[in-house]
C-alpha cells in the first residue's frame, strides 16, 4: 500500500508531555479545596450489617461526609463498562447493607487529608452478622452454598439461588455424533487462577461541581461514555449533568474497562460540594479492583488418525467473584474466540459462571481467551505427540483460513446471538511459519532435550486469535475541522489507555487529508467535546475507531477538494492532497497549500470546513498469532526459564508498526506472568495473602526473556486502511506455548497455572515423564 | 506512608545520630536506603534519622581486614575494584543478586544486616567469610562476630544501636581457593527462599582443607552450617561427598512454610542450592565434578 503516514513508525502524538513529566493523568491536578475520599472495604467474605454508627467519624475535624447505603439511592447496575443495555447482571449497588467479600464497599469518607480519611474509616462502628462465605467455584451451586445475591431487587442474575451468573450453551453441527466419527477421544482438565492487571497507573477519580452545579469527573477509564450514563443512572441525575473527562491513561488492560470509583466519588463530591479525589493504593487495587476470571477447564476433542479434529466439547466453571461484571460475555469468549481456531464441523462450549465470597473478575486482556487457548492449545499439541505429529503440522491441518465462515460466533455474541464471522484475512500460516523460523524450530525439535545436565531445553507453540471490536455493538463517531494554517481538530470519543490510539487515529486522518501527522491535533475522550464511542475494549479502537476517523476524514477533504477546486478552477476529479497541499492529478500541475484552501474557506466564503461520521462493523475480524516459547527447565529446582519467546501476529495493516510491536511487548509479558508467576492468593477468610508486589510476582526486566516480534501484515476489507487489531491476541498463546515446551523438554504435562517453580518441581517428582511417542492412544 | 512522621533528621556525625535516638525514645527509625522500611510504612514512626551523612560510606582495605562502612550501598559493593579482590569477588557477587538495579543504588549493607531479615542476601556471605561488626550504643562501640550480632536483641533498625561498619578478614590467598554465592527466588527480583555461601580449600590431591557454609532464609537467622563444614574437612570432593553434605544440609535447616513456598520445598532447595554453591567453589578451586 502506498501511504506516506499509515504503515510509519512515528513518534506518538502526546509523547513529548508523557517522557517530560508534564500534567498529563488524572492525579495530576490539584484543585482547590479538594477533599480525599476512602473506602471503608468490608473485612467479612459474607456478612450483613446490622448496626453501622458513622457520629464519631463524622465528629472528626475535617470529614466532610460519611456516606453509608443508608444515604445513598439504591439503584441495582453493573459496573461493566458496556454498552447498553449491558449484558451484565445488575447485582451491584453503591453501598449496600450486605457485603460480599473482603474489600467490599461498607462506606465511604471524604476529609481534608488522606490520613484524616484513615482515621475517619476507623471511627466507624459497624456491627456485622458474618455469614456462611463460599470461596470455592466448585463448591458454589452445591445444594445449601449461602445465596450471595438474595436481594430482590438485582436482575439479569441466571439462577441466584444457586449463585450462577450467567450460564451459556451453545453447539454447531452435532458434537455427539462428531465424538462417533473421530478416531481418538481425548479429554484433560485444565485450571487458571486469579490473575490481575497491575497497571502502573492504579484507579484514581476526581470529581467536582463546575460553575453551573454540573457533576465534573475526571478519571482513569478506558469507557467515558459508559461510565457517564452509568453514573447518571446511579446517582439519578440527567446524563447532560454529568462530564467525564478521560485524560492521560498509565493502562487499563481491561480494568478500567469498568466504573469503579466514579459512582462513590461523584456520589461524595455531590454530598460535600467540595471536589473529592479517590485514588486506589496498589494494596487496594489488587483485591478492591477487578481482575482475570479464574477458570476450570473441561476440554475434549475429537481426532481422526490423520490428525483431522472432527468435533470440540468446552465445559467451563468461571467464578466472577462476588458481583457478575463481564460474567457471561469473559466467558462467552472463552468459546466463541478459541474453538473456531479448527475448523471442526462440531463444536459445543457449555459454561456456569458462578458467584463466590471473592474478589470481583471482570474485563482483562484476552477477554477469556487466555484461558480458553490454554486448554485448548495444550490438549492440541498432547494430540498431536500422541498422534506423532509436529504440532505445527497439527495447525497447518485444522486452522480456520481465508474465506472460512465461523459459525460459532454466530451464537455467541456480547450476551446474546452474534453475527457470523467471516475470515477476510488470514495471516496465520505465515505467522507459523516465520515464528517457527525465529525459534529454530525444525532444529530444535529433533536435538532438545539434550540428555546430559540437569537443566532441559524444550521448544512449544501455540496459535491463537482475536476479534478486533464486538460485531454489530462497538461503533464510534468522530469529528474534524479545519484551522487557518492547515491544521486540523481531531476530536473523537476513543479513549488512548497509553497504547497509542491518539497517534494512530491522528495518522489515519492524516493520511486521508494528505497532511503531516503533525497537522492533527486531537482531543479525545470528553463527553463535553467529542463524540460518542463505546470506548477502548474488545481490541475495537483502531479498527472501529478509526474507522469513524477515516470516514469524516474522507467528508472533510471532499471540502477541502471542493474550496480547492474553485480556486484552481480545474474539476474536483483532477484534485489530489498530500504533503499538506491539495494539487491537480492533470497537467499541467497547479496547487494551493492546505493553509491556503484553510484561508479561503474561513475568510472568503466564510465556510468553516468540518464534519463528522459515525461507524461500526457487523463482523469482527480476527488478528491472528502464532507463539513459540523455548524453555529451561531446572530439574532440581523446578525453575522454568523463558530462553526465548517469538511472536508473530498478523495485525492486518500495522498503522504504526513501531507501536504494535510495543503492544505485543506488553501482552507476550503479561502472558508470562500468567503462565509462571502470577496470581492473587486468598486465605480460607476470604483475604487477600499478596495484595503487593513483594509476593504477588510480575515479571521483571531481569526476567524477561529475548523477545522477537513478527508482524505479519495483511489487508482486512473491513479495517481502516487494512488494520485490523494487535493489543489483546499476543497474550493468548504465551502460557501454552510455555507448557507446550516444558512438555518437550521433561516429559511432564502442566495442567495448571501459573507454573511455580514449586509446582513444577512436584509435578516432576509426581508425574512420570512421558517420552515415548507410541505411547497407548485414549480411545472410546 | 509516614503520615506521623514529625522530623527528618539528617545528622553529620556518629555521636550526633547516637544521641538523637536517645532523644526520640523508640519512637525514632534510622534510614539509610529506605528500601525496606518504605515498604514496611510503619505508622507508628515520629522522628527519621538519616545515616547517609554521618560519614559511614566507606571501603578500606587493610592488610588482613576489609572494612566496609555500614552506609555503603549494594551499588558500591558490586563496583568496588577491593571488593572485587575480596574471596574472588564474593560480597560483589552477592550483592549483585540482591533486588534490581534501582534497589541497589538505595539498599546500603547496613540496612540489609540491620533490619534482621533471615533471607539478607549479605549475612550469608559475611558470615562464610568470618565477618564481625562495630556497632556503637550510648556506653561506646563494640565489636563482636556477626553470628553474634543476629543473635543480639538490637538487630532491629529501631533499637539505640547504631551499626557502624562490617571487618571481613582477608580469606587465605594461598592455595586452590574458591567462594560461592547461590540464591534461588520465586522469581529473578525476590527475597531469597533459600541462598547460601560457601567457601573452599583443597589440597594438591582435591581434598578438602577446608570448608565454609553459610545458610540463609531457612531459619530464624542466617547461620553457618559447621556440622557439614567439618563433615567435609580432610575428605576428598567429589559426588558421595557432595550427596553427604546435602543430606545433613537438609537436617540442619529449620525452614517455615508460607504463601511463599512449602517447608518440603524449601528444605529441598537448600540441599540444591548449598550443593551448587559448594559445586561452585570447588570449580572455582579448580576441582570440575
Amino acid at each position: 500500500m502506498n501511504t506516506t503516514v499509515v504503515g510509519k513508525n512515528l513518534r506518538k502524538v502526546d509523547g513529548f508531555k508523557l517522557v517530560t513529566g508534564g500534567a498529563a493523568f488524572t492525579d495530576d491536578v490539584l484543585l482547590p479545596g479538594m477533599l480525599y475520599g476512602k473506602i471503608l472495604p468490608s473485612p467479612y467474605a459474607h456478612a450483613r450489617i446490622k448496626r453501622i454508627d458513622t457520629s464519631k467519624a463524622k465528629a472528626l475535624p475535617g470529614v466532610h461526609a460519611v456516606l453509608t447505603y443508608k444515604d445513598v439511592p439504591r439503584v441495582p447496575h453493573t459496573t461493566a463498562g458496556q454498552a447498553w443495555p449491558e449484558p451484565s447482571p445488575y447485582d451491584t449497588y453503591l453501598l449496600d447493607s450486605k457485603v460480599r467479600f473482603v474489600g467490599d464497599r461498607v462506606a465511604a469518607v471524604a476529609a481534608e487529608s488522606r490520613a484524616l480519611a484513615e482515621q475517619a474509616l476507623r471511627l466507624i462502628d459497624v456491627d456485622y452478622e458474618v455469614l456462611p462465605a463460599v470461596l470455592d467455584m466448585e463448591a458454589a451451586m452445591d445444594a445449601g452454598a449461602p445465596v450471595i445475591h438474595d436481594e430482590p431487587d438485582s436482575t439479569k442474575i441466571f439462577d441466584r439461588e444457586h449463585n450462577i451468573a450467567a450460564h451459556i450453551r451453545r453447539e454447531i453441527g452435532n458434537v455427539d455424533d462428531g465424538f462417533r466419527e473421530a478416531d481418538f477421544i481425548f479429554e484433560r482438565e485444565y485450571r487458571t487462577q486469579r490473575q490481575q492487571h497491575c497497571m502502573l497507573e492504579p484507579h484514581v477519580t476526581i470529581c467536582w461541581l463546575d460553575g453551573d452545579g454540573r457533576l465534573m469527573i475526571r478519571t482513569s477509564t478506558q469507557v467515558p461514555y459508559h461510565c457517564r450514563r452509568q453514573v447518571a443512572m446511579i446517582l439519578q441525575i440527567p446524563v447532560s449533568r454529568v462530564r467525564v473527562i478521560k485524560p492521560r491513561i498509565g493502562g487499563g488492560f481491561g480494568g478500567k474497562q469498568e466504573m469503579l470509583l466514579e459512582d462513590i466519588c461523584s456520589a461524595l463530591a455531590l454530598a460535600t460540594r467540595r471536589p473529592v479525589k479517590i485514588e486506589y493504593t496498589r494494596e487496594e487495587e489488587f483485591y478492591m479492583a477487578r481482575s482475570r476470571h479464574p477458570q476450570i477447564l473441561r476440554m475434549k476433542m475429537g481426532v481422526k488418525r490423520d490428525g483431522t479434529v472432527v468435533a470440540s466439547h468446552l465445559q467451563v466453571l468461571a467464578t466472577t467473584g462476588a458481583y457478575g461484571s463481564h460474567a457471561s460475555t469473559v466467558q462467552g469468549n472463552t468459546g466463541s474466540k478459541v474453538l473456531p481456531l479448527y475448523r471442526a464441523p462440531h463444536l459445543r462450549f457449555e459454561c456456569d459462571v458462578v458467584y463466590t465470597n471473592t474478589p470481583v473478575a471482570g474485563a482483562f486482556r484476552g477477554y477469556g481467551c487466555p484461558q480458553g487457548f490454554f486448554a485448548q492449545e495444550s490438549l492440541a499439541d498432547e494430540i498431536a505427540y500422541k498422534l506423532g505429529m509436529d504440532p505445527v503440522e497439527f495447525h497447518r491441518k485444522n486452522a480456520i483460513r481465508l474465506g472460512d465462515v465461523d459459525k460459532l460466533s454466530a451464537q455467541l455474541g456480547e450476551g446474546k446471538e452474534g453475527l457470523p464471522r467471516v475470515i477476510r484475512s488470514c495471516g496465520l500460516p505465515e505467522c507459523v511459519k516465520r515464528g517457527a523460523a525465529a525459534i529454530d524450530w525444525d532444529r530444535k525439535r529433533q536435538s532438545l532435550p539434550a540428555r546430559a545436565g540437569f537443566v532441559k531445553h524444550g521448544v512449544g507453540m501455540s496459535c491463537t486469535m482475536q476479534g478486533s471490536g464486538i460485531a454489530g455493538i462497538d461503533w464510534a463517531a468522530s469529528f474534524l475541522k479545519m484551522n487557518e494554517d492547515g491544521s486540523f481538530f481531531l476530536q473523537v470519543g476513543a479513549s488512548d489507555v497509553g497504547a497509542g490510539a491518539d497517534t494512530v487515529l491522528a495518522q489515519i486522518a492524516a493520511e486521508t487529508l494528505g497532511v503531516s501527522l503533525g497537522k492533527i491535533i486531537v482531543t479525545s475522550g470528553d463527553t463535553d467535546f467529542t463524540p460518542f464511542d463505546t470506548g477502548a475494549y474488545a481490541s475495537s479502537t483502531t479498527i472501529i475507531s478509526g474507522g469513524a476517523v477515516k470516514k469524516a476524514a474522507e467528508k472533510v477533504r471532499a471540502q477541502v477538494l471542493g474550496v480547492a477546486a474553485k480556486m484552481l478552477a480545474v474539476p474536483v476529479e483532477n484534485l489530489a492532497c498530500a504533503k499538506d497541499e491539495v494539487f491537480t492529478t492533470t497537467k499541467p500541475r497547479k496547487s494551493v497549500s492546505m493553509a491556503e484552501v484553510a484561508l479561503q474557506a474561513l475568510y472568503q466564503e466564510k465556510l468553516q470546513i468540518m464534519d463528522g461520521a459515525s461507524h461500526y462493523n457487523t463482523d469482527s475480524p480476527p488478528p491472528f498469532c502464532a507463539t513459540f516459547a523455548e524453555v529451561a527447565v531446572d530439574t532440581q529446582t523446578g525453575r522454568v526459564r523463558v530462553v526465548h519467546l517469538a511472536t508473530a501476529v498478523d495485525p492486518g495493516v500495522a498503522i504504526n508498526p513501531m507501536q504494535a510491536e510495543g503492544q505485543v511487548e506488553g501482552a507476550v509479558t503479561q502472558g508470562l506472568g500468567f503462565a509462571l508467576s502470577e496470581e492473587l492468593m486468598l486465605n480460607h477468610t476470604g483475604w487477600p495473602m499478596n495484595p503487593n508486589f513483594l509476593d504477588y510476582k510480575i515479571f521483571s526486566a531481569k526476567d524477561m526473556p529475548k523477545l522477537t516480534t513478527i508482524l505479519v501484515e495483511t489487508e482486512e476489507p473491513l479495517g481502516p486502511y487494512g488494520a485490523k487489531s494487535v493489543s489483546e491476541v499476543p497474550i493468548n498463546g504465551v502460557a501454552p506455548a510455555i507448557a507446550n515446551a516444558i512438555f518437550h523438554a521433561v516429559g511432564v504435562r502442566i495442567r495448571k497455572l501459573p507454573i511455580r517453580p514449586e509446582d513444577m518441581l512436584r509435578a516432576l517428582y509426581e508425574q512420570q515423564p512421558e517420552l515415548k511417542p507410541e505411547e497407548a492412544l485414549v480411545t472410546q | 506512608m509516614f503520615d506521623r512522621v514529625e522530623a527528618f533528621y539528617r545528622p553529620e556525625s556518629v555521636p550526633e545520630v547516637l544521641r538523637l535516638l536517645q532523644r526520640s525514645k523508640g519512637q525514632a527509625r534510622m534510614v539509610a536506603g529506605g528500601t525496606d522500611l518504605v515498604v514496611e510504612g510503619d505508622r507508628s514512626v515520629r522522628f527519621l534519622i538519616d545515616l547517609t551523612r554521618a560519614g559511614l560510606t566507606y571501603i578500606r582495605s587493610r592488610d588482613t581486614t576489609c572494612v566496609i562502612g555500614a552506609t555503603t550501598t549494594l551499588a558500591d559493593l558490586e563496583e568496588s575494584t577491593a571488593i572485587h579482590a575480596l574471596a574472588g569477588g564474593l560480597l560483589s557477587r552477592a550483592a549483585a543478586a540482591c533486588g534490581s538495579v534501582q534497589n541497589r543504588n538505595l539498599a546500603t549493607l547496613g540496612g540489609n544486616l540491620a533490619h534482621g531479615s533471615p533471607a539478607a542476601d549479605m549475612a550469608t556471605p559475611l558470615l562464610a567469610l568470618d565477618a564481625s561488626v562495630v556497632v556503637a550504643d550510648g556506653e561506646g562501640r563494640h565489636k563482636m562476630p556477626l553470628a553474634e550480632y543476629f543473635g543480639r536483641a538490637w538487630q532491629n533498625g529501631a533499637s539505640h544501636a547504631l551499626l557502624i561498619e562490617v571487618r571481613v578478614p582477608m580469606p587465605p590467598q594461598n592455595g586452590r581457593c574458591g567462594w560461592s554465592f547461590q540464591k534461588f527466588g520465586r522469581t529473578e527480583v525476590d527475597l531469597s527462599l533459600v541462598n547460601a555461601a560457601a567457601g573452599l580449600q583443597l589440597d594438591a590431591r582435591g581434598r578438602v582443607k577446608w570448608a565454609r557454609l553459610a545458610l540463609g532464609a531457612v531459619a530464624a537467622a542466617p547461620f553457618r552450617a559447621l556440622p557439614v563444614e567439618s563433615l567435609m574437612a580432610g575428605r576428598e570432593f567429589d559426588h558421595s561427598l557432595l550427596a553427604e553434605a546435602g543430606e545433613e544440609v537438609m537436617r540442619e535447616v529449620q525452614p517455615i512454610a508460607d504463601l511463599r513456598a512449602s517447608e518440603e520445598f524449601r528444605r529441598e532447595l537448600s540441599r540444591v542450592v548449598a550443593g551448587r554453591a559448594l559445586e561452585e567453589c570447588a570449580a572455582r578451586a579448580g576441582c570440575s565434578l
